[in-house]
């Protein structure tokens, strides 16, 4: 696979019909423009539909600009569906993941690439071979365990009695602690760290973990801006999970809070998409500031969520 | 005994560790110790939520369970239930007419965009970012916005095609279009994360092949037939399974924006799995269902092998 460099750079070459073909390239923008049209039309109708009373969402004629900002459908949205909680929840959600997933996956893609022992190679490509596996095979067996988790939720040491983790943070964190993805990214990176560097921390007389943490953590940044980036856009946007883990109103995250806020207001368009739209701005303002960072989680894993 | 009676006890002479004594100088390694204490919890959960899933998911869908009693051992009734109701099987059927809708107009459409966006453009980092965006959207939002976009009474498109004396068309709630109406989203929020592989991709194929081309005097099409495709071949290969995976597995989508209807015309195997699991509570028939899921994306998986391998 090319470097991330080289695709900002664009090609080395500059092919010749640049220079001769105007024809075709106004055929490529008029051919890029289209598909960017069909892209980016939901999200303007989106925006559109957020700041127009629900009677003008509905016209026989399509009005793309409104009559005057109505403003006042952010505000219903965040009061009808409880948008200060379930961004709280989120994000706490988010953040949790994004913290277990870099401290275990370092760790784990350390001892892989680093360390030896007996039966490591096995444990690896046991490890590989679940990244095949579609989470919805794993979810039943998961939310058993998270259900029966011992001494929560009311839960007795035998897991029983109670309802465990459900209607928790812990729950929502639960499968989404530790990626596979993840620890093969940092054994990647680790991998290619160079030995000296290693010899003469030891030399200095650093231990094998004051060696990680010392050496090796501070100089894997992209590694964890990439991952952190993947896991945090994965627990925001998350649906079946919290779907199935969460119960209660009080614990929703977002993706859940705006299910229900449809099924309850399913003729209530207006804060509907400005809900959408205040739920969809912080990933999109993420994704513009750090978008190497998404090319990078593509191109170098080839592996998503 | 050719070997010689006393000679052959001589090697245990030497002091030999016992098995005991062995193991203890391994663990008194620091190597060994760091490695255990750093995968002792990750490896724990681990296991809890990749690994024994799997073995447990695969023991239920023997059982019948419904969370009442303990499982009861039920042998291969689940797959015949699977293979026989007939709502199951149209999730089955679904769920290849979504990859054979998907997939093809997906992979076509992010080789199309990403041939277009691989040319020193002024403006390309913008086109690549509006088709990357769906990517970042949550199927919640994506499903919203294109609920109101597939509103049957003056929703965006039925206006549009009203202009043109088309419509008024039930994208969603008539048994013929929803599953299309569904594929469309399901390629739109796909073509950003395939075309930014097929990027990659092309990045890698060497210039001095469409130098040797134009000395022979070929034109766009040719470079793009002869060359750039067959290049591409292990990178088609790649955002074909990718993608068809990712549409076997829908979830969001389908529940959002038709849960599974108009009468079953939308449904697929992940939406059975949850309502039989999560609404029915019979876990052990949802279990024989997303093994069935699993046996699809591991067939899927080993013809990739298998065409690799080839390729090789």
């Amino acid at each position: 696979m090319a470097t991330i460099a080289t695709i900002h750079r664009g090609p080395r070459r500059r092919p010749r019909w640049r220079r001769k073909l105007t024809a075709g390239r106004a055929l490529t923008y008029l051919l890029l423009t289209f598909f960017a049209l069909f892209m980016i039309v939901p999200y303007l109708w989106m925006l559109s539909a957020s700041l127009k009373p629900n009677a003008e969402i509905f016209t026989s004629t399509i009005e793309w600009l409104p009559h005057r900002l109505y403003v006042q459908n952010y505000g219903d949205a965040f009061g009808m569906a409880h948008m200060g909680t379930l961004f709280l929840n989120t994000a706490v959600v988010s953040v949790a993941s994004v913290l277990l997933n870099l401290l275990f996956c370092s760790m784990c893609g350390f001892v892989f690439a680093r360390l030896n022992f007996a039966g490591k190679s096995a444990l690896f490509w046991l490890l590989m071979a679940t990244m095949m596996v579609p989470f919805e095979v794993q979810m039943i067996p998961i939310f058993l365990i998270a259900r029966g988790f011992p001494l929560m939720g009311g839960n007795n040491i035998l897991g029983q009695g109670g309802t465990g983790l459900m209607n928790s943070y812990a729950g929502l964190v639960f499968p989404n602690c530790v990626t596979v993805a993840g620890i093969f990214m940092f054994r990647q990176f680790f991998l290619r760290f160079p030995h000296e560097l290693e010899d003469a921390s030891r030399i200095d007389g650093a231990s094998y973990a004051g060696f990680y943490w010392r050496i090796l953590m501070p100089n894997c940044r992209p590694v964890i801006a990439t991952l952190a980036l993947s896991v945090f856009l994965w627990s925001w946007n998350d649906f079946l999970w919290p779907l199935v883990i969460i119960r209660d109103m009080n614990m929703k995250t977002l993706q859940l809070g705006l299910a229900a806020f449809q099924q309850e207001n399913s003729t209530n368009w207006g804060p509907m998409m400005a809900a959408c739209v205040m739920i969809t701005v912080p990933v999109i303002a993420l994704f513009l500031s750090l978008q190497r960072y998404f090319v990078q989680n593509v191109t170098s894993s080839g592996l998503k969520g | 005994m050719a070997k010689g009676g006393p000679l052959s006890l001589a090697p245990s002479l030497k002091p030999q560790l016992g098995h005991w004594a062995r193991l203890r100088r391994y663990l008194s390694r620091q190597e060994v110790q760091t490695a255990y204490a750093f995968l002792a919890v990750p490896m724990l959960l681990l296991f809890l939520i990749k690994i024994y899933p799997v073995a447990y998911n695969l023991y239920l869908s023997f059982t019948r369970y419904e969370m009442v009693r303990a499982p009861q051992w039920i042998g291969l009734g689940n797959y015949v239930w699977v293979f026989t109701e007939r709502v199951n099987q149209k999730a089955l059927v679904n769920t290849l007419l979504y990859a054979i809708g998907a997939v093809p107009t997906g992979t076509a459409l992010a080789l199309l965009v990403a041939v277009l966006l691989n040319r020193p453009l002024p403006g390309r980092v913008v086109y690549r970012t509006l088709y990357y965006m769906p990517v970042v959207t949550s199927a919640v939002v994506v499903s919203m916005v294109w609920r109101l976009i597939y509103n049957t009474q003056s929703g965006l498109l039925n206006s549009l095609l009203a202009d043109i004396g088309l419509g008024p068309y039930q994208w969603l709630t008539s048994e013929q279009l929803a599953l299309p109406s569904l594929i469309i989203v399901m390629v739109w929020g796909g073509i950003g994360y395939n075309m930014i592989t097929y990027l990659a991709g092309l990045q890698d194929i060497p210039p001095e092949l469409y130098e040797a081309a134009r000395i022979d005097g070929a034109n766009e099409w040719q470079y793009f037939r002869h060359i750039t495709l067959p290049l591409l071949n292990p990178v088609t290969l790649f955002v074909v399974v990718n993608l068809a995976v990712s549409v076997f597995r829908n979830f969001g989508i389908v529940f959002m924006m038709t849960q599974g209807g108009p009468n079953y015309a939308t449904t697929n195997l992940v939406w059975e799995v949850y309502t039989n699991a999560f609404s029915f509570l019979r876990f052990g028939r949802a279990a024989a269902l997303s093994v069935v899921l699993l046996l699809i994306v591991l067939l899927i998986s080993v013809i990739q092998f298998r065409l690799i391998q080839v390729e090789d």
